[in-house]
């Protein structure tokens, strides 16, 4: 009995919540939902990259045909474009039957005009893809990285009239095109999910221990009402950097490397101990879930977007975090985030003090 | 049902919610939505900066010409070239003049060059826009018109060397498609940087070039104007509509799974009214508010010109989404034992709803994928397409007749027993299904009621796998298929015996398996209907394998397809679902292992068929 009593009350209450989540077997379905929204946004960018990305196509490149008066210019700037092989033709009619059978998978027709205001002479080139075919849009990339290679040699040769010279490019890399996608919306999204949820969740516990009516058994035991808040808060606020660490984990056996860890676990717990706190309130004070779960959801979402405000949002102090470019801003966030939650957390503690549980109900 | 008891629930359940919530919490609520549209024009202004900012380090001395456009791009923080920098891993790129001195190595490296390419061109294009002799500085002009092209079949596979596959479909002919839509020559002031922001939030871009880039229809301008037909627009859309959805969920499930503490909701089962009443009316608010938000939403787009069209139609495809947002949060509210759990069902259902509404309509220029889902029927409409009647019935049905389904299943479980005691969840599915058997015909109306679900699943399953090559692809959504089907055709049979409400004699499991088996036929040959309305669906692959119902191999006589179509299949319904039957008949774990032999069953039929007869 003695060593039951030296146990914080809080921690009792603590692990009663945790224990009746994962007794639910709920916990399971988090990580499950959570599993989905990587699975669909890994899914969305894979999907939406082999639209664009040529080496995606196993048909040996994309053949474009030639025609026109600009037939020798088209023909120079497609060859000097990777992954697209240029097929001169003598007439249109031809390259349009050529298309037509499928041949060719885009055609350029192009010929010089004089422009309307101005002299000198454009390149004015007709540019047909194919309609509705999974490959339109990656045609349509390529078409655009051979008309650009035409204005970059048409440029040139128009050096004299220029007031300056377009830049030359950097030299073109194989880079992984989900690189940026993975460290600026996928890892933020793991990691602030849970913190969310956990808000979410808090809502339900308090306002459920109030609609019916076991706050009250609770009030018997010889607990006070912050203990019991205590306990709830500090539950779901762990629980939300267990899940970021097994998110961290889980990245990392797929061979996405992700720095700071640490850093980003204390993002995490800190951004979960503001929301949770918010939630707690806001089901305290409302005391039914309905209109509680409305206004946590609306105003978490007004908040987390109010924060473009700050020098650095959340999600790219995540990002930044991730990638290894962290700066002494983004450490000052993490820091700022802690201490938000800590003083929120303090505030809230002395406003339950303050409150009659029998006005509870 | 009776409308007006019905009305009078539905009146109660707004009256009570006003009376629910304070006035204090509709002021915060309406404070609250004005804040989120202020933050929404502030994020749309401009005003926040991109995801990626700051995500890579650039050595670039101030004397370089590579200074100007790596210091324009948040992407990039501008540093002193510094080489221990880059050996230590603290600087991505480092550039003497415009020479690059470090060879990229890391994935970080090589996305930053990539990057740092990209954002180098953007700033050419506002250079040279700002050059006084326009004609030099852009001495290339391009329309670009899109055209379909005749005796292409459009096949995921490898080239059109082979053209086995159905070429009468697609009537051959090149009638130029250049599609309707505003040509938006004009609406290029701010196609600065193209290719920078990525998957970022920019939506003040997308919705810019909103009426010129969306349809993909003939565009002109320079080549930097050239916007591949990227529907990023109508993801933008899509979440748009969905969004609303959202929260009319939460509270619908707050107020559903309320009637279930304190025995609340026995006040009105034991009064005179029907439980669809109930139901009906309780959710009837829920769902007017959900389709009221979604038609101002529509009219908000069409009065402010965002978007070309938008009318009945957009709103009409919602419907179905609405319902199957409200069913499934229903169903989840029955099933949920408590706030906490409720929370995570409602979050499943979001997640998994908005994706099933979501990954198909990015395909919004290939047909048979994009019509799964009813959002694809929605952009097309906002971008003033012409919808067929075919396509909006082959996208709304199978998530209407889904919802319905759920509703139903929710309903089984709208009774005393069941809302106010702590079943585990199995039981409580088991219960769902065994409510609505009350003879053993009741196998057949089951197995006909689960299919849209089937379908769905089915289709979920097509559009998730269909990106994958065809040797995996196909593997695997058979395999999808058939536990998919096996387990829809069972689980009510399952259902029907462990509750008793059919005798556990071999004649019944017997009857019983035939008779769903035949159920589950019957309702799969509706599916036909929806390939004759897509025939599309039957171009793509994975899309044969999954509905492989309508398979027609080319230079079989009559006879043979009228057996082929019809009898082997009924007959392999009929068989596997007896043997589950069979094995349900005696207890659960006999259950499990006749199911899994029947899938097996199923799997090695489908297999052949599309090994043999596909190729």
């Amino acid at each position: 009995m003695s060593s039951k009593r030296s146990l914080d009350p809080r921690l009792i209450i603590a692990r009663r919540d945790l224990t009746s989540l994962s007794r639910e077997k709920t916990i399971v379905l988090a990580l499950l939902i959570q599993l989905f929204v990587a699975a669909f946004s890994s899914f969305l960018v894979v999907g939406l990259t082999s639209l664009y990305d040529p080496s995606s196509v196993d048909s040996g490149g994309i053949e474009i045909g030639v025609t026109g008066e600009a037939k020798q210019d088209l023909f120079e700037a497609v060859a000097e474009t990777e992954g697209v092989q240029p097929i001169p033709f003598e007439s249109l009619d031809a390259t349009q039957r050529a298309f037509d059978q499928g041949r060719v998978d885009a055609y350029l027709d192009g010929s010089y005009v004089r422009p309307i205001d101005g002299d000198g002479r454009v390149v004015q080139v007709t540019a047909t893809a194919p309609d509705s075919s999974i490959r339109t849009t990656l045609v349509v990339v390529q078409l655009r990285k051979v008309l650009k290679t035409l204005e970059r040699q048409e440029r040139l040769e128009r050096a004299d009239s220029l007031d300056s010279l377009p830049l030359p490019l950097p030299p073109e890399t194989d880079a992984s095109p989900y690189f940026s996608f993975t460290y600026t919306v996928l890892i933020p999204l793991l990691l602030f999910l849970p913190s969310f949820i956990s808000g979410s969740v808090a809502v339900d516990t308090v306002t459920e221990e109030i609609e019916r009516g076991t706050l009250e058994l609770l009030r018997v035991a010889p607990v006070s009402l912050v203990d019991i808040v205590d306990g709830k808060s500090l539950a779901m606020i762990a629980l939300a950097p267990a899940q970021g660490a097994l998110w961290l984990l889980l990245l990392s056996l797929n061979g996405i490397t992700v720095a700071n860890p640490v850093a980003l676990l204390v993002l995490v717990g800190a951004t979960a101990g503001i929301v949770v706190v918010f939630g707690v309130v806001l089901g305290l004070q409302l005391g039914r879930r309905r209109p509680a779960q409305l206004l946590y959801s609306i105003l978490t979402l007004v908040v987390f977007g109010a924060a473009v405000l700050l020098p650095e949002h959340p999600s790219t102090t995540a990002a930044k975090l991730a990638v290894d470019s962290p700066t002494l801003l983004t450490y000052g966030h993490v820091a700022g985030y802690v201490g938000v939650a800590v003083v929120l957390f303090v505030l809230t503690r002395r406003y339950v003090d303050r409150i009659q549980p029998e006005a509870l109900s | 049902m009776n409308p007006r008891k019905l009305l009078r629930i539905a009146k109660w359940e707004v009256t009570k919610n006003a009376g629910g919530v304070d006035k204090r919490t509709v002021a915060i609520m309406g404070l609250s939505v004005v804040a989120m549209v202020l933050v929404a024009g502030l994020a749309a202004s401009g005003g926040a900066t991109g995801l990626d900012s700051g995500l890579y380090r650039v050595g670039v001395d101030e004397t370089s010409p590579y200074y100007a456009p790596a210091a324009e791009d948040p992407a990039f923080i501008v540093q002193e070239p510094n080489p221990t920098a880059v050996e230590r891993g603290n600087q991505e790129l480092l550039f003497d003049g415009i020479e690059l001195e470090n060879r990229p190595r890391t994935t970080k490296e090589q996305a930053a060059l990539s990057e740092f390419r990209a954002s180098v061109d953007g700033y050419n294009s506002q250079l040279m826009s700002e050059d006084d002799n326009q004609t030099a500085a852009y001495p290339v002009s391009v329309s670009l018109v899109y055209l379909e092209q005749g005796g292409v079949t459009e096949t995921i596979q490898t080239g059109g060397s082979d053209d086995g596959t159905g070429d009468g479909a697609t009537a051959g002919g090149s009638d130029t498609g250049a599609t309707a839509g505003g040509s938006g020559d004009g609406a290029n002031a701010g196609a600065g940087t193209g290719e920078t922001g990525g998957a970022g939030d920019s939506d003040t871009g997308a919705l810019g070039g909103l009426g010129a880039g969306l349809t993909g229809g003939s565009t002109s301008g320079t080549p930097g104007d050239i916007q591949p037909p990227f529907p990023f627009e109508s993801l933008v859309l899509a979440f748009l509509f969905i969004v609303p959805m959202n929260f009319v969920i939460q509270a619908y499930g707050s107020t559903m799974l309320s009637e279930r503490l304190n025995r609340r909701g026995e006040l009105l089962l034991v009064s005179p009214v029907s439980r669809f009443d109930i139901i009906a009316g309780k959710t009837l608010p829920y769902f007017l508010g959900a389709m009221g938000v979604v038609t101002a939403i529509t009219l908000g787009l069409r009065l402010s010109g965002l978007t070309a069209g938008g009318g009945p139609i957009a709103v009409l495809a919602i419907l179905p989404l609405a319902l199957l947002f409200l069913s499934a949060t229903f169903c989840g509210a029955m099933f949920a034992r408590s706030f906490k759990e409720l929370t995570f069902v409602t979050v499943t259902v979001t997640v998994s709803l908005t994706s099933y509404a979501f990954i198909p309509a990015i395909f919004t220029d290939v047909n048979p994928i994009a019509l799964i889902s009813p959002l694809t029927i929605v952009v097309r409409d906002l971008q003033a397409q012409t919808v067929t009647a075919g396509d909006f019935a082959f996208s709304t049905a199978p998530a209407t007749l889904s919802a319905l389904v759920l509703f139903a299943l929710g309903a089984g479980l709208y009774r005393e027993e069941d809302m106010f005691t702590q079943r585990s969840i199995p039981m409580k599915v088991l219960d769902s299904l065994s409510t609505q058997i009350s003879s053993k015909w009741s196998a057949l109306k089951l197995s006909m009621l689960l299919l849209p679900g089937v379908v769905v699943a089915e289709l979920a399953g097509i559009a998730l796998l269909f990106a994958l090559p065809v040797a995996i692809s196909i593997p695997l959504i058979l395999t999808v298929v058939v536990v998919v089907e096996e387990v829809a055709k069972s689980v009510h049979v399952s259902a029907g015996f462990s509750s008793g409400r059919y005798d556990r004699s071999v004649r019944t499991a017997l009857t019983v398996g035939a008779l769903s088996g035949a159920g589950f036929f019957i309702a799969e040959k509706s599916i036909l209907v929806f390939q004759f309305l897509n025939p599309g669906l039957r171009e793509i692959p994975t899309g044969q394998a999954g509905l492989l119902g309508g398979l027609v191999p080319e230079g079989v006589p009559l006879a043979v397809v009228a057996l082929i179509l019809f009898l082997l299949p009924l007959a392999l319904h009929a068989v596997t679902a007896t043997v589950s039957a069979l094995g349900a008949r005696r207890s659960r774990r006999a259950y499990l292992l006749a199911v899994l032999a029947a899938m097996a069953i199923h799997f090695a039929y489908n297999y052949t068929v599309v090994v043999t007869l596909v190729q």
